[in-house]
């Protein structure tokens, strides 16, 4: 008998059997559990909490905005202009803010890493991440420095939202679903957080779409 | 209202005038007091060393020479939680006694919690002057929601100004046998409940549960604090003022 | 890891005086009950979250296997190969299989405290594998080649000087004792450990039947680092870890890093499903899952059922009055405070704990914060009953209880007995109203005065018409 078989059996003869679950169907329903109440200015609430977990928030009205505003932010941390990208901020015009952009992956000596983001979640202010050929994960993972790109429109609610949007989009989840917020940190010493641990020390999300609505 | 009183056996041992405070207290409230002769103990002391037998057996005791009493009231947290949430647990497989313990148990109370939500006592007998500190004995707090109760009634004291403590609900290190079993770990806790009830400059520290005091007082005489006066809140509430 | 959970009243004692870990344990309690009940305060609707957690968690300790066979068919649809594991010695073993198998060399791990049941590393560094542990703390610990004392902040019982002095020894650097130059220091020091090592060994915070996957929560980036950049990933956990479904864990999520360190979402969370595929430029090309065992089935269908829902995230020893007193490593395994007091003498055997289920007043605490409502006190409370039942105790406790209850059975008796005894405690008092010693209770009156009782028992007092 094998290890699998043994464990399998114990778990089997302990199980009440007053207390089965159809396990299949249940998860094909994958009902959602009881979430808080949220503002309806998604977009707001993102900026808030991604700030509050020490994310740095701009706002740009169009895409084409967003290489002067990456230059400004990192000439005033005197930190190079050279960045890592991923193909879907390719396309902007680094070249005219001063900007080094390379598209690959990122080594362990890149300093400042570029993405899009698949969604912005708004309850906490996090950024969810999918691995693909186009988002590799490292990019937004090995520089000190990460700049994600996020649409208006990309902002939903809740957690649970974004599974759905996933489903709907793509199917089957990917290798890696990674949900980024804010700077990488450890309180293990001493219980002081500090920023900064093997990720990232500083993140720049820039929030791009129309005029702020207050819907 | 007819109530019988169960004193506890650290009551019955160590200071009975929070028995007869307890009395006072709801002759004030307009029941009439019963003290069933035969009572003992509740049980608890066998039932968290994991001796559930004779928890059984003292539990059939009580239930037994309670009956007939509209109300069982209990100048104790952890006593009064044995007998309305343990009580229960100790019989649930047993179809026997399941609605004798459930009738006992949805009439058992803790005193503070009596006095304010049932007998809604009024006016306060006892007559004290200066600061208390109220101490969250866990039983009362966690298992039958003491909390409200003995503040309301206190505060209803002209004389009574009550300073909360840091962590007033921090367990104080009795549990009882835990602090004969692990005397430097009970002893330690004792000591930072002390520091907290030092730092309110209090007069007096209160709480509901004998158990509790002994161990506070315990170690406040020994750190060289003979002022600060350690009372039951039946003590106050009836005005006992007398050193025993 | 080695057990020493039968020497706990010896070293809680020793902590007790230490007064580095008095200082730090004041740290912790400070920052996670603070920050727990900020980060819930949070939540408007917190109870009725709390109570779809608890009823997940239930609902997964009643059909355990139905949900892991799921998981087991599902990730190995996606490539990643599901080992059984029944002990610590069988998850060594598959690991250095594993290991040979792909000609691995040097592992990056990032916290795993299953891993530390198994004393995993101590293995694989005797069959040729080196690890390098990169969870900070865990890190810290590795140089100083100490177990952990906290589930979540393994090393809290480290001052920032301890750890400038181990840094300054083993790195050989410049010593620092700033904080945030500390872990600079240590960021650079593990970054070419991720770049260069050939397998990731990382636990599961949980495992998810819909989809196969494994989730880890964390806050450095190692956790990231570790299960992307090797070729190879090695997933550890506990076979209790499944969860049904994303909405499932969603729910779970919104509870666990609030109940652990006050934060509304850790840093990061990877969902990480299957091996690297065409779509893919990075992550592992081989996943191995391994799900252990070690006792966990054997609470199935017991009173302690309840401690299968426990999602690892340390509030319950955060709040805990006697670990706040004596820290972690007076548990004597990987596990401390009140869980720990549930899950050791549960997974090593109950003669090999005999105090830690003793070593609690009930005061009731730990269930009141616990977000899948486990009832602890109610688990020890059994493990009592359990000890007393294979006469574990020593025969002075079921003595005096024998004793006790007896004569409480027999009023005539007991009223004599208290009688006396009350006497006879107040004239040892004498005029100061309290005893210093009393032979039988040194454990009280070593560092506590007993109160003198009244003389004279209620019952009589009563009985002879006294109204006070």
């Amino acid at each position: 008998m094998s290890a699998r078989d043994n464990i399998l059996a114990r778990i089997a003869q302990a199980r009440n059997p007053h207390a089965a679950v159809d396990v299949d169907n249940e998860i094909r329903r994958h009902s959602r559990g009881p979430v808080p109440p949220l503002e309806k200015d998604l977009v707001k609430r993102f900026c808030e909490q991604a700030v509050r977990l020490a994310s740095d928030v701009v706002s740009a009205k169009t895409n084409s905005e967003v290489p002067d505003l990456v230059a400004r932010y990192l000439n005033e941390r005197r930190l190079p202009l050279k960045a890592v990208c991923w193909p879907s901020v390719a396309s902007l015009d680094w070249r005219a803010a001063g900007i080094e952009a390379e598209t690959r992956a990122a080594r362990g000596d890149d300093l400042v890493g570029i993405t899009g983001t698949f969604l912005g979640i708004a309850e906490t202010g996090t950024l969810m991440q999918l691995s693909g050929t186009s988002t590799p994960a490292a990019v937004s993972l090995l520089p000190e420095t990460h700049v994600a790109v996020v649409e208006k429109s990309q902002i939903v609610a809740t957690m649970e939202d974004a599974w759905d949007r996933l489903r709907a989009e793509h199917g089957v989840l990917p290798r890696a679903v990674n949900f980024v917020s804010g700077p990488s940190r450890t309180a293990d010493i001493e219980q002081t957080v500090t920023l900064g641990a093997h990720g990232p020390y500083r993140v720049l999300i820039i929030v791009v779409g129309g005029q702020d609505s207050d819907q | 209202m007819r109530v019988g009183l169960f004193v506890t056996c650290l009551v019955d041992l160590m200071r009975p005038k929070i028995g007869f405070a307890a009395i006072r207290l709801l002759e004030a409230a307009g029941c009439e007091v019963v003290i069933p002769a035969t009572q003992t103990c509740c049980g608890q002391p066998g039932y968290n060393s994991g001796e559930q037998t004779s928890a059984k057996t003292l539990a059939r005791k009580l239930i037994g020479e309670f009956d007939g009493c509209e109300y069982i009231v209990v100048p104790s947290g952890s006593c009064a939680g044995m007998i309305r949430v343990h009580y229960p647990a100790l019989f649930k497989d047993d179809p026997s006694m399941i609605d004798a313990v459930n009738r006992l148990s949805s009439r058992t109370y803790e005193l503070a919690d009596f006095l304010a939500n049932v007998a809604k006592l009024k006016s306060i007998p006892g007559r004290f002057s200066g600061s208390l500190t109220y101490h969250d004995s866990c039983s009362g707090l966690r298992e039958l929601g003491v909390q409200a109760q003995p503040r309301a009634l206190l505060s209803k004291m002209p004389g009574v100004s009550i300073t909360e403590m840091r962590e007033a609900t921090t367990c104080c290190g009795f549990g009882g046998t835990f602090s004969v079993k692990f005397g430097d770990i009970s002893a330690a806790m004792a000591d930072k409940k002390c520091e907290h009830v030092a730092q309110t400059g209090a007069d007096a520290i209160v709480a509901g549960d004998l158990g509790c005091l002994l161990n506070i007082e315990g170690r406040l005489r020994r750190r060289g604090d003979m002022n600060t006066r350690v009372l039951h809140i039946a003590e106050v509430l009836a005005g006992d003022e007398r050193e025993g | 890891m080695q057990v020493t959970a039968m020497h706990f009243k010896r070293k809680a004692a020793e902590n007790l005086h230490d007064e580095k870990l008095q200082r730090a344990l004041e740290r912790l309690q400070t920052n996670f009950v603070n920050g727990r009940a900020a980060a819930n305060a949070q939540l408007p609707n917190f109870e009725e979250i709390r109570n779809a957690a608890a009823e997940i968690r239930r609902k997964v300790t009643e059909n355990l296997d139905r949900y892991l066979l799921r998981f087991e068919q599902e990730a190995t649809a996606r490539g990643a190969v599901v080992h059984w594991a029944e002990t610590p010695d069988d998850v060594n073993r598959i690991v250095a299989d594993i290991a040979r198998q792909y000609g691995l060399r040097k592992a990056v791990k990032s916290k795993s405290m299953v891993s530390e049941e198994c004393a995993l590393n101590d293995h694989l560094a005797s069959q040729g594998v080196e690890v390098l542990e990169t969870d900070l703390g865990e890190y810290i610990l590795q140089l100083a080649k100490e177990p952990p004392s906290h589930i979540v902040a393994p090393v809290v019982h480290k001052s920032k000087e301890d750890i400038s002095d181990l840094f300054e020894k083993k790195h050989r650097r410049t010593r620092t004792t700033q904080i945030a130059e500390l872990c600079r220091e240590a960021r650079e020091i593990l970054r070419p450990g991720f770049l260069s090592a050939d397998l990731g060994i990382s636990g599961g915070n949980f495992i998810i039947a819909e989809t196969g996957s494994v989730l880890i929560v964390t806050n450095e980036g190692n956790g990231r680092l570790t299960t992307t950049l090797p070729r190879v990933h090695v997933a550890i956990t506990g076979i209790e870890k499944v969860v049904p479904t994303l909405e499932d864990v969603t729910t779970l999520l919104r509870l666990l890093p609030r109940s652990a360190t006050g934060q509304s979402i850790t840093n990061y969370v990877s969902v990480l499903t299957g091996t690297k595929g065409k779509s893919d430029t990075d992550g592992a090309e081989h996943f191995h899952i391994i799900l252990l065992d070690n006792g966990r089935s054997r609470l199935l269908g017991t009173e302690l059922q309840p401690m299968l829902r426990c999602i690892r995230c340390g509030a319950c020893m955060n709040h805990c009055p006697v670990y706040q007193n004596v820290g972690g490593h007076a548990y004597g395994w990987v596990y401390p405070g009140p869980m720990g007091s549930v899950l050791t003498p549960s997974f090593v055997g109950l003669a090999n704990a005999l105090d830690l289920p003793q070593a609690s007043t009930f005061c009731g605490e730990c269930a009141v914060v616990c977000p899948v409502k486990i009832p602890l006190p109610d688990l020890l409370r059994h493990l009592r009953t359990r000890q007393m039942e294979q006469r574990l105790r020593p025969w002075q406790e079921r003595a005096a209880l024998s004793v006790w209850s007896w004569m409480a059975q027999r009023p005539a008796v007991y009223a004599v007995g208290a009688r006396i005894v009350a006497r006879l405690l107040r004239l040892l008092a004498g005029d100061k109203k309290r005893l210093r010693y009393l032979i039988g209770v040194s454990e009280w009156t070593k560092g506590r005065d007993m109160p003198a009782p009244a003389g004279r028992t209620f019952r009589d007092l009563y009985k002879s018409g006294k109204t006070s």
